[in-house]
């Protein structure tokens, strides 16, 4: 009688547990009652699709922030594979920033071990790519 | 002593980084761009600094300014005012996860 009562018990706790699991998975469109026993199969998961951003738009996208970057001293040298340093006469601190513009453009935030590998147009372009939250 | 350089000048770096992102979270527009150019000054002052222990120091403080900093940007964000027009409309999309209206495009 115990063991009656523990598993009722156990049942009652994980009912709403089901209900949730079930709110999550929503079906696409209105369910009528001749539909109602093909649900599993019409159950799919809400969740909107990747943006996928393209190699051009994130090269174009960080072209355009350097362009307008006031410290890039010589804009013809301005290629999607020129060095920060080397090609665009920044030094560490101006580097340090043009990620953090970088950052803010595509609304990700990017751990320091990362930002500081980070040192041409191609890595950064990369490291973006590489990145599913950045829009 | 080269990696100790190398790892002085990450700190620098991470620090740089910290200082800034901190110095955006102000609400006020005025202390803003303050915190952001007091910032970039500083460390263009002492960009080329050669000597480990007053980089050292300087770091210190550096960190002692972004205890000051975290503590006053979220007092700031008490008592906050309506933007100025310097500052523009609520135009443009709204990015990143916070919702605030005090977001402004700034760069560089």
């Amino acid at each position: 009688m115990l063991r009656n009562a523990f598993l009722s018990a156990t049942r009652a706790a994980a009912r709403p547990v089901c209900k949730r699991q079930q709110a999550i998975a929503r079906p696409i469109t209105r369910i009528n009652a001749f539909q109602k026993n093909q649900l599993w199969f019409q159950s799919a998961r809400c969740y909107s699709a990747a943006a996928g951003l393209s190699q051009e738009e994130v090269q174009g996208r960080i072209m355009d922030l350097l362009k307008n970057f006031d410290k890039v001293t010589d804009a013809t040298k301005l290629s999607t594979n020129s060095h920060f340093s080397n090609d665009l006469g920044l030094d560490s601190l101006d580097t340090v920033e043009v990620v953090m513009a970088i950052e803010e453009e595509f609304s990700i935030e990017i751990p320091d071990k990362e930002a500081d590998a980070i040192h041409s147009v191609n890595q950064a372009v990369e490291y973006i790519l590489g990145q599913p939250d950045a829009h | 002593m080269a990696s100790r350089t190398q790892s002085t000048a990450t700190q620098a770096r991470s620090l740089y980084r910290s200082l800034l992102r901190e110095s955006n979270q102000f609400a006020a527009y005025n202390f803003r761009e303050y915190a952001k150019r007091r910032t970039k000054d500083a460390f263009r002052e002492h960009h080329g600094e050669s000597d480990e222990g007053k980089a050292k120091g300087l770091l210190q403080k550096g960190l002692r300014e972004l205890q000051v900093m975290k503590r006053q940007t979220v007092i700031s964000q008490f008592f906050q005012l309506d933007r100025l027009v310097v500052e523009g409309g609520k135009t443009g999309k709204q990015k990143g996860d916070r919702n605030d209206i005090m977001r402004v495009k700034d760069q560089g």
